[in-house]
């Protein structure tokens, strides 16, 4: 008896000295997942804040610090003991090489579980290089095929590729000139020279010749461009019955502008980007009303959601900002699920699980799940038209808040 | 007769754009001509000029070519502070501390504009920016020139030739040629050669500015749009030779040709690259620029 309770004594001992040194051992891993389970958890944001992208940055920051601040008012992540959203935001600028720098000190720096980003996708591809190799998730909205395209395993796009919102553009307008009586049969097409622009005009393309519809006219122009009356005079020289623009802001107005100059009237879809959003109808007035765009998703869609961005921001949820939101709402439910803050713990559970909760649900499709590359096989393209001062959707006939005008 | 409108057409937008691109390098060449100074941060105060008109369309109700005058005395009253607390010290000192300078300037200053307007992009609305002249018309070909890039190259040129009369006409312009070409002399005669390189320097960055808020019905001002015209203006000084009033304007004009007539026959694309091709050889054969900098 008395032996007995000596050796488990000196067993209790032993142990007691190996759990010891090992704790000392792991005590810094130790302190760094408690500190991230019992208080906050960093979620990075990299997004263009300065630079000639800044706008549609700051916009998207806005989405994601909404949705934060919900959760965390609301408790925090629950499964994770009611820990804190803590969002790290850099600057990327509208700049590749930083984007990348940025990421590697967030990496090193910031112990983030995951990083949400960056808007432009020539960014999002210099970002997911760094995310990649130090096997965090990176949550995106950027449209470019390569940001899915290149096998890589921790990265997630929620929005439909360049090439599919191209090809939607095509078939959705093709389809709403033929309710109209109208068949398309020869459109033109110019775009920015940017891993955005060049793969959204590659879709346009590919569809147009899918649909034995001609391209008259099929131009890039370098990002930052002055004066576009070349563009616009070569377009007056074809006879396009539609035109493409695939563009930020700044020439998203010149584009519209000079063409009226001109007295071109020929109907407008824009490619996403500058043509959706408030500074466009603030630029452009009346001359805005009725032009078309595809959006990758539309705030018209989730208005519960969406209206809670407009009542704090002033302006409606441009869709770089639902579709972060989206991103955020995402991330918090793998969070939930995992329920530790490890970011391969999180991206097995964003690879495997359908999201349809909260913020996930506005994004066109109504809930969220990605393929084995990472794309969200949930997303539908949308048609959206100026009315005034709001973006209604117009197309596909199922999402559809209004029928679409057709000014040919 | 299509190709003939189209060579026609191409050739009145070269001309029109490079009117623009005049008034704006007038501005660096003045300073450079008087001061000796390569003002880096020079295509910021065009983005300054822009926010001023911006803000006297958007509050006062102030036409952009009206608001390029406020943009101007403004720019012109700050851009002489500039000169005396930050460029005036360094007027002798090494070119590596005056490229540091105003480099340095060129940061501040967007970082300010980004801090105090924001990121977005504001573009004023005004009725002529939809309107065109057209020239002459035949069939469905149409010779035209929109009123905002027309407002904008009349309102260029005036402030060039204004700039070229003040320089060659009155006795302050007399003063501040001779600061620029002999300082020495210039103060022995009794010039104020320190307020000749602040009014060179006030004058130089406010024509910019002014320059900037004509362009506003064309052009959407942001934080970051000075960088699009830094590298432009350099190479229309360049090109037309650095110092001269004259040279800026053909540099100009010149630029906005090569570019227009680029986009015939390359890819739009390639526009920059037509033009800095010329720009080397002019460089390798003309060094002195098109129009040789006048010294006496």
């Amino acid at each position: 008896m008395t032996q007995k309770t000596k050796t488990t004594l000196l067993m209790t001992r032993r142990q007691a000295l190996i759990a010891g040194s090992a704790a000392a051992l792991a005590a810094p891993l130790y302190a760094r997942s408690s500190f991230a389970q019992s208080n906050v958890i960093n979620v990075g944001v990299i997004q263009p804040l300065s630079g000639a992208n800044a706008q549609f940055g700051i916009n998207s920051r806005n989405g994601i610090q909404l949705v934060a601040d919900e959760i965390n008012a609301n408790g925090g992540i629950a499964a994770l003991g009611g820990a804190q959203i803590n969002l790290v935001i850099s600057d990327a600028t509208s700049n590749p090489t930083q984007a990348a720098t940025v990421a590697q000190r967030m990496m090193s720096q910031d112990n983030v579980v995951a990083v949400l980003g960056a808007f432009a996708s020539s960014l999002t591809l210099a970002i997911s290089e760094v995310t990649e190799r130090r096997r965090v998730p990176l949550l995106t909205m950027s449209f470019a095929d390569q940001v899915t395209g290149r096998g890589f395993r921790n990265i997630f796009q929620v929005v439909s590729k360049a090439s599919a919102l191209g090809g939607a553009t095509v078939t959705h307008t093709r389809d709403l000139a033929r309710a109209n009586g109208t068949e398309i049969s020869r459109i033109a097409i110019m775009y920015e020279d940017t891993a955005y622009g060049t793969a959204q005009a590659n879709g346009l393309r590919n569809s147009a010749a899918a649909n034995g519809i001609e391209v008259v006219m099929d131009e890039a122009y370098p990002l930052g461009i002055t004066d576009v009356s070349p563009l616009i005079n070569q377009l007056r020289r074809t006879e396009a019955q539609v035109v493409f623009p695939v563009s930020y802001l700044n020439d998203s107005l010149l584009i519209i502008r000079n063409m009226r100059q001109q007295g071109i009237t020929t109907p407008t879809v824009g490619g996403a980007a500058g043509y959706i959003i408030p500074d466009f109808r603030n630029g452009l007035g009346d001359l805005s009303e009725n032009v078309l765009s595809i959006s990758p998703a539309a705030y018209d869609q989730a208005p519960d959601y969406t209206d809670r961005f407009r009542d704090r921001f002033g302006y409606f949820m441009v869709h770089e900002a639902q579709e972060h939101a989206a991103c955020m709402g995402v991330l918090a439910s793998a969070l939930e699920i995992a329920g530790e803050a490890n970011p391969q713990a999180i991206r097995e559970v964003l690879a495997s699980t359908t999201f349809d909760q909260g913020w996930a649900t506005v994004m066109s499709g109504g809930r969220i799940a990605f393929d084995e590359t990472g794309l969200n096989i949930h997303a539908v393209p949308m048609m959206v038209q100026w009315r005034g001062d709001e973006l209604v959707t117009v197309a596909p006939s199922e999402y559809a808040k209004a029928e679409a005008v057709w000014n040919a | 007769m299509q190709l003939l409108f189209t060579l026609l057409q191409t050739l009145l937008d070269g001309i029109m754009l490079g009117g623009v691109y005049a008034v704006l390098a007038v501005g660096l060449s003045l300073v450079f001509g008087v001061m000796h100074i390569v003002n880096f941060a020079h295509a910021e105060f065009m983005m300054i000029g822009m926010f001023i008109g911006w803000l006297c369309w958007h509050y006062l109700g102030l036409d952009p070519m009206l608001g390029a005058f406020v943009a101007l005395v403004v720019t012109f009253f700050f851009g002489m502070l500039v000169q005396r607390f930050l460029i005036r010290p360094i007027l002798g000192a090494p070119q590596v501390a005056q490229i540091f300078l105003t480099v340095g300037l060129l940061f501040a200053l967007e970082n300010a504009a980004l801090m105090i307007m924001g990121a977005e992009f504001r573009s004023v609305t005004t009725p002529y920016q939809t309107q065109s002249v057209i020239l002459f018309a035949s069939g469905p070909e149409r010779l035209l020139v929109g009123m905002d890039k027309l407002y904008a190259f009349l309102m260029a040129l005036a402030s060039g030739a204004a700039v070229w009369l003040f320089l060659n006409k009155t006795r302050f312009g007399t003063a501040m040629r001779a600061t620029s070409q002999d300082p020495m002399a210039a103060k022995l005669m009794g010039v104020n050669t320190n307020l000749m390189y602040a009014v060179a320097f006030g004058l130089g960055v406010g024509v910019t500015a002014f320059g900037g808020s004509v362009v506003l019905p064309y052009i959407t001002a942001s934080p970051a749009i000075g960088t699009s015209f830094a590298v432009l203006m350099f190479t229309v000084v360049v090109l037309g030779g650095l110092g001269s009033v004259t040279g800026a304007i053909i540099g100009g004009i010149a630029v906005g040709l090569i570019q227009s007539f680029s986009a015939l026959v390359l890819p739009i694309q390639l526009q920059n690259l037509a033009l800095f091709a010329v720009f080397i050889l002019t460089l390798a054969l003309r060094p002195e620029g098109l129009v040789a900098r006048r010294r006496s």
